[in-house]
């Protein structure tokens, strides 16, 4: 069961929230799951997630689980320095993400790769 | 080339669907199906067979029977995290041929379902973090040759799971962090030719055999950290693409002579938390990628390291060693240095920094300085943060901070100096000068007009700046009328912290004869 603060109606009912406020969304989340910050207007939602969203990478450590951003022209990334898959107008080739394919290699749209 | 890939089937355009789909799920014109955080307990029925992207997480499936998606041939994304799953049938994933991404993380399995993963010849990306997994079949990922991401951290592993990786030629990236390996064997992972990212940081590795990174001709990344490691990790000499290094939060005590000689691309290198007791002086040299070079603690320490080509240094912290001079060419190699932190060591003497142009901050705290030259800190018309204290300085060259146009912040207590030159430091904010108790003279504000916080040897030192008529508090507001050419007067308020400030019982005691 995620644990309410006290005086705060149980409106977050997402899984993986270990405790969470009408207001603010999960404040932790439950062990193994990934603590995720959404914005929404001017309010930040914290979200507990299995793994992090698009555009960004998780990190597990046995203190907490985080989301990072990728870098920016990667849609979604395994770290910082290695994508999985690149955004409009980047080709991906062994985690990187580039506007041209090495020597040998062809541009790809539909996957943005460098095949 | 695959052109229907271009007009996926069922793929009319973006927003909700009214096409098919189950009660229990959202979805969308693409072939996209939501059916995530229902409570379900089993695959719904009724979606199409042109879906090819299925979010099954934080549902309650316990396990995938035989042929479950078999009405999927065009699936390429199966999400199944954060279910209770624990059993997989071998048919399960049966028919998926295009399924590219298979996320199993979150769930309660125990060994790899190497029966289950049996033809998905496409797939490229396969999580099973977060399980309970402490086997690893030889034959888990022997179809998956199209295999580039593999997540197997945080599980039960004791062992690096040699047998199973042999095939995998096009891997690129593999996390086994956070499990219970404590041994890396030599050619561990021998066939990775393609694999770029190695995490294996919060295990229990105390040993690795000297070859056990063979064949990681593509490594750029190695992940070490948080481990029991107690040897310098020599096997990093078959990595000649390594990038980032990291061994911090382990045992090792010392870092030998030429550790890196083989991995010339190096950019970082997180060795703090580590009971390093020596480093090789040829250590870091020809690392002419390396940006930040941070060692603390290295007690044994004599030699400053040898840093020739390593000429991308932004940043050098050498601290807590028994380095005694620093070379006299410093800054012919580290001209892009920025900060420079060589503060508790045992340097007796300066070079010239002039080479050093673009330092913004640096710290000589706490070592055996007892004098400042005219070129000491020539040129460095960038630097912003100057900390000298706890040194035995007596004289400072009235010329040496003559460039240091854009110092700020200058720390100079805990010296025996007698008197201080001021010319040059025209943007000083923060200057501290206590403890110099020779230092009886009065300084004036004359030359630094832009102080705000002084700390001094005496309470009536600071009557040259706080004014001593209204000693009131330490901080006070005090008018300053300043006349800029001509009939104008600026009033400029001038908020200024003066420490000990003079009070009735820190009269100023040399008030006769010297200041008045």
């Amino acid at each position: 069961q995620n644990k309410q603060i006290s005086g705060v109606s149980s409106g977050c009912q997402q899984g993986g929230c270990l405790t969470c406020s009408d207001y603010n969304g999960c404040l932790s989340c439950k062990p193994r799951f990934f603590m995720h910050l959404e914005r929404i207007g001017m309010k930040q939602i914290g979200v507990c997630m299995t793994s992090c969203p698009p555009g960004f990478y998780d990190t597990r450590s046995p203190e907490r689980n985080t989301c990072t951003k990728c870098r920016s022209e990667c849609d979604s990334c395994f770290n910082k320095n290695f994508c999985t898959h690149c955004r409009a107008g980047f080709y991906l080739h062994l985690g990187k993400c580039q506007e041209n394919c090495p020597e040998g290699l062809v541009r790809s749209d539909t996957q943005r790769e460098c095949v | 080339m695959c052109l229907w890939c271009f007009l996926r089937p069922g793929a009319t355009g973006q927003g909700q669907s009214t096409a098919v789909c189950s009660p229990s799920c959202s979805c969308d014109e693409d072939g996209g199906a939501d059916c995530s955080g229902r409570g379900l307990t089993t695959v719904p029925t009724g979606l199409r067979a042109f879906t090819y992207y299925l979010d099954l997480s934080m549902n309650n499936i316990t396990e995938l029977p035989a042929f479950v998606f078999k009405n999927f041939p065009y699936l390429e994304e199966l999400r199944l995290a954060g279910n209770d799953l624990s059993f997989i049938h071998p048919e399960a994933l049966s028919g998926l041929h295009q399924l590219k991404v298979l996320m199993l993380q979150n769930n309660q399995l125990k060994t790899v379902p190497s029966a289950a993963l049996k033809n998905l010849h496409s797939l490229q990306s396969l999580r099973l973090d977060a399980n309970h997994i402490t086997t690893v079949p030889d034959d888990s990922f022997e179809d998956l040759q199209q295999l580039r991401h593999l997540w197997l951290d945080d599980n039960n592993l004791t062992e690096v799971p040699v047998g199973s990786l042999r095939h995998q030629a096009n891997l690129q990236a593999l996390t086994l962090a956070l499990n219970r390996i404590s041994y890396i064997p030599d050619n561990a992972f021998a066939n990775l030719t393609s694999l770029v990212v190695l995490h294996l940081h919060n295990n229990r590795i105390k040993e690795i055999g000297d070859n056990c990174y063979s064949g990681l001709l593509n490594l750029e990344t190695l992940d070490l950290n948080f481990n029991n490691l107690m040897v310098f990790p020599k096997a990093i000499e078959a990595l000649p693409k390594l990038k980032e290094l990291g061994f911090h939060s382990n045992d090792i005590a010392s870092i030998p002579e030429g550790a890196f000689h083989n991995n010339p691309l190096l950019r970082t290198i997180h060795l703090y938390d580590n009971p390093l007791s020596f480093v090789g002086a040829s250590a870091f040299q020809n690392l002419s990628d390396l940006h930040s070079l941070m060692l603390r603690g290295a007690s044994m320490m004599q030699d400053f390291p040898i840093l020739t080509w390593t000429n991308s240094l932004e940043s050098l912290t050498l601290s807590g060693t028994k380095i005694s001079s620093i070379p006299a060419n410093l800054c012919e190699d580290l001209k892009l240095l920025r900060t420079l932190d060589l503060s508790y060591n045992e340097i007796k003497e300066l070079p010239s920094l002039q080479g050093c142009v673009r330092l913004q901050e640096i710290s000589f705290q706490h070592n055996h300085i007892q004098q400042i030259d005219r070129g000491t800190f020539q040129g460095l018309s960038a630097l912003r943060l100057l900390d000298l204290s706890r040194n035995a300085i007596r004289v400072i060259h009235r010329d040496a901070f003559l460039s240091l146009t854009a110092l700020t912040n200058l720390d100079l207590s805990m010296n025996s100096l007698t008197v201080i030159p001021t010319t040059g430091l025209s943007a000083l904010s923060q200057l501290k000068l206590s403890g110099n108790p020779q230092m009886k003279n009065v300084l004036t504000a004359k030359n630094l007009p832009k102080l705000r916080s002084i700390s001094l040897p005496y309470a009536y030192q600071c009557c040259a700046f706080v004014g001593c008529d209204s000693m009131t508090s330490s901080s006070e507001e005090y008018d300053v009328k300043k006349s800029t050419g001509g009939e104008d007067v600026e009033r400029i308020s001038m908020i200024m912290h003066c420490s000990p400030s003079p009070g009735a019982f820190k009269p100023c005691e040399h008030l006769l004869g010297n200041w008045m």
